[in-house]
């Protein structure tokens, strides 16, 4: 009898103690799925202008126009948009090592990337496709 | 002075390197007759990759001479990764590289 009573005890103990743990999951859960939510939002609630990140940032090495005068650096007026959005995301991640363009992009949202690159696309261009 | 007039050698010094293409120079003719490879997808007007994701093939005629010779030896030497431009760049000696910069970049 006092066996079951144990047992029941213990059982009672440890539902509790595995609800406690639960309900902590769940606040964490909440936790990141809420600062996901939100981050999602700041990105994206507010893009910036392309041309305006393009005048403070991109202009001094690739110019408003992307008609680049610095010659490490490449030209992007007339450049194919996805081309350059993807290049925008590649060193955001890493895949693209470049210290100046890295440090650049992270402050980019997804959004602006796009905007950015869409920009530079409409821009007059000197690029070719030559045969 | 003599301090200041040190510091400003030094800036005109490094003005004049920055300001100096950083690549030896490449020959336009030869780098035409290196571009079979190049012209399956760059001499295309709007061709897409298809792998490893559906985009634009950057169009590269008029492009800075030192940005094409940083890319293709990026390309090259596996530091920037593409398969295709990776499997294409590592047949191609620096020369050869300057050489197709010269093209690309001297192009209309």
């Amino acid at each position: 009898m006092i066996n079951v009573i144990n047992r029941v005890v213990k059982a009672v103990r440890l539902e509790k103690e595995l609800k406690r743990m639960f309900s902590k999951l769940g606040v964490v859960w909440l936790s990141v799925f809420m600062s996901l939510t939100f981050t999602a939002q700041a990105e994206d609630s507010s893009p910036r202008d392309a041309s305006k990140i393009v005048g403070e940032v991109c202009v001094s090495c690739h110019g408003q126009d992307g008609n680049a005068m610095v010659m490490g650096a490449p030209k992007l007026g007339g450049q194919k948009a996805d081309y350059l959005t993807k290049a925008l995301m590649d060193y955001k991640t890493g895949i693209r090592n470049n210290a100046v363009m890295s440090a650049f992009s992270s402050t980019l949202s997804s959004a602006e990337m796009i905007a950015i690159g869409k920009y530079f696309e409409s821009q007059t261009s000197t690029l070719t496709v030559p045969k | 002075m003599k301090y200041i007039n040190k510091m400003m050698m030094s800036s005109i010094v490094l003005a004049l390197s920055l300001a100096l293409p950083a690549y030896g120079a490449g020959d336009p003719a030869a780098g035409a007759q290196l571009n079979a490879q190049c012209q399956g997808c760059h001499g295309i007007v709007g061709f897409k990759s298809a792998y490893p994701k559906v985009y634009s093939v950057p169009k590269i005629g008029g492009q800075n001479y030192d940005y094409l010779v940083i890319a293709l030896k990026a390309y090259r030497d596996g530091e920037r990764a593409n398969e295709t431009m990776h499997a294409i760049a590592s047949n191609l000696s620096d020369q050869d590289i300057n050489d197709l910069a010269a093209y690309y970049a001297k192009t209309e």
